[in-house]
């Protein structure tokens, strides 16, 4: 079953586009969803959660369109948006009383059991928190009230390693029974190849690429060769760089000919973030 | 909806604006004074501080991960803005008894607080809701022009609503004159006042979830 199913998901504005974003959740895994700032990630959350109008496309989530079942929905997804605030200076318990009201599956069993987990101590304002415990409030709620897709807007981004490290094992632990399902956005890509089991890959409001993640890291080729070298496949490229040894740059595994004598190695998500950014900065 | 309503008066409402009203109304002791003022320090006051309130603690992008309707989040604040509005109205109208009882050969000026008055109160802030919330819905967030607009507006017609209490004899007579003795007709102006207050406060619901239909939450 698809937890997630977004089809030819259209946003215009003045000075940036969404154009037919595709790409589906099953349920159970952790999709990362890549891409460097301002490369539509928020945008294509927020037109998933309805937060924002769109022009085109259609948003299923659990297999109902988000468009008729909003609030049913709402019911079974949980957010972390890393860096929105709300009510900072007040305290959890007076949040979460708030909070749980709106859910007709909160368990409060379910968030004691989170609270002690993660340490939270209710008592605290929400401005006492680290980022990372933030996080890890959020997801107490979420999973309290029974979410079963967790949007997670740049959950880890401003945390240092071992936070990081720590949220990464809990999201892994929570999609093991598979009934929970995470769409996680990011740019720090080290985080994905820790913990991400499908990948998808946004660009100046396009989608690259959705699948697997080792699929699609070794769709990819990093070349490195001389200057000469770079004749034979300069124009199967998707950018390049030139350094005083000759050349680096990214190609789709298809173009590229395995019997050449040109260096082919396995580009990391982060490699393939930059050669794409360095394209479009080349039509710029 | 419930819930809403107890998010914001929980949460986004600093407590002191629950207590505010009971201080600043004990204004209406003061003999003879012109007492269109006191609602008007809710407009001032409360009004603007509430929305900013809600805007720096971004109670908008809140709200709507919640599973609600934007409907109900219009519904609800607009409650709650009435809710704090007969709050403030109806601790100024218990001070205005005890003023009617203290000083009870006083001659007024301005408005004497009797119930044809607090009838023009609900006038003032049923223009008040008209002009405010369908200007803020249209971002749900910025204030600024909606509180210059919806206060110019309330002190034109408490200003104009006086100055005619002055001028005219026949509106003295009913406000301060013998018409004041009159419960009957104080007691229809005041149930005119409220019909009015709940038409134009529904109206303005109405336009403002149209306009946060289109809204954008960023």
């Amino acid at each position: 079953m698809l937890a997630m199913d977004i089809r030819n998901l259209n946003k215009k504005y003045p000075n940036f586009e969404l154009k037919d974003v595709s790409f589906q959740l099953e349920k159970g895994y952790i999709m990362g969803f890549i891409g460097a700032n301002g490369a539509g990630k928020t945008t294509t959350i927020k037109s998933i959660l309805n937060m924002i109008h769109i022009d085109g496309g259609e948003v299923h989530i659990l297999g109902k369109n988000i468009a008729e079942h909003e609030i049913e929905l709402k019911q079974e997804i949980g957010y972390a948006f890393g860096g929105s605030d709300f009510y900072t200076r007040s305290k959890l318990k007076t949040l979460t009383d708030v909070v749980k009201k709106f859910y007709t599956n909160w368990n409060d069993e379910t968030y004691r059991s989170y609270l002690r987990r993660f340490k939270l101590d209710e008592n605290k304002k929400i401005a006492e928190l680290s980022t990372g415990m933030k996080v890890k409030y959020s997801l107490a709620l979420a999973l309290s009230h029974g979410a079963k897709l967790l949007v997670l807007d740049e959950p880890t981004s401003g945390l240092d390693p071992v936070a990081r490290v720590d949220l990464l094992e809990i999201f892994q632990e929570l999609v093991l029974d598979g009934e929970i399902s995470i769409l996680f956005s990011t740019h720090i890509t080290s985080d994905l190849e820790k913990c991400a089991d499908f990948i998808t890959f946004i660009d100046n409001g396009q989608i690259i690429a959705s699948a697997e993640k080792h699929g699609f890291m070794e769709s990819y080729r990093l070349l490195s060769g001389s200057e000469s070298q770079l004749e034979q496949v300069k124009e199967h490229l998707i950018s390049y760089k030139i350094n005083s040894f000759g050349f680096t740059g990214l190609i789709h595994a298809k173009d590229f000919d395995p019997s050449s004598d040109i260096k082919a190695a396995t580009p990391s998500l982060e490699e393939i973030m930059i050669y794409y950014a360095k394209k479009v900065d080349a039509h710029v | 909806m419930y819930n809403l309503v107890m998010k914001d008066l929980k949460l986004g409402i600093n407590p002191w604006f629950l207590v505010f009203p009971f201080f600043i109304n004990a204004l209406m002791l003061v003999p003879g004074w012109i007492y269109f003022i006191l609602p008007l320090y809710f407009c001032w006051i409360t009004v603007p501080n509430m929305l900013g309130g809600f805007r720096s603690q971004n109670d908008l992008i809140f709200t709507t991960m919640m599973p609600v309707t934007k409907k109900d989040i219009v519904k609800a604040r607009v409650t709650v803005i009435g809710i704090m509005e007969l709050l403030h109205l109806a601790t100024a109208m218990i001070y205005g008894i005890f003023t009617l009882y203290l000083y009870p050969n006083l001659t007024y000026y301005f408005f004497a607080p009797h119930m044809g008055f607090w009838g023009l109160c609900f006038v003032m802030l049923a223009i008040f809701n008209l002009v405010l919330i369908p200007m803020y819905y249209k971002t749900a967030y910025k204030y600024g022009g909606a509180m210059v607009a919806s206060i110019t507006a309330t002190i034109l017609f408490a200003g104009i609503a006086q100055w005619v209490g002055i001028q005219s004899p026949f509106v003295s007579d009913i406000f301060n004159g013998s018409g004041a003795d009159n419960t009957l007709l104080q007691l229809s102006i005041l149930i005119a006042g409220i019909v009015i207050f709940v038409a134009c406060t529904i109206i303005a619901y109405r336009i403002a979830v149209k306009r946060f239909m289109k809204v954008e939450i960023l």
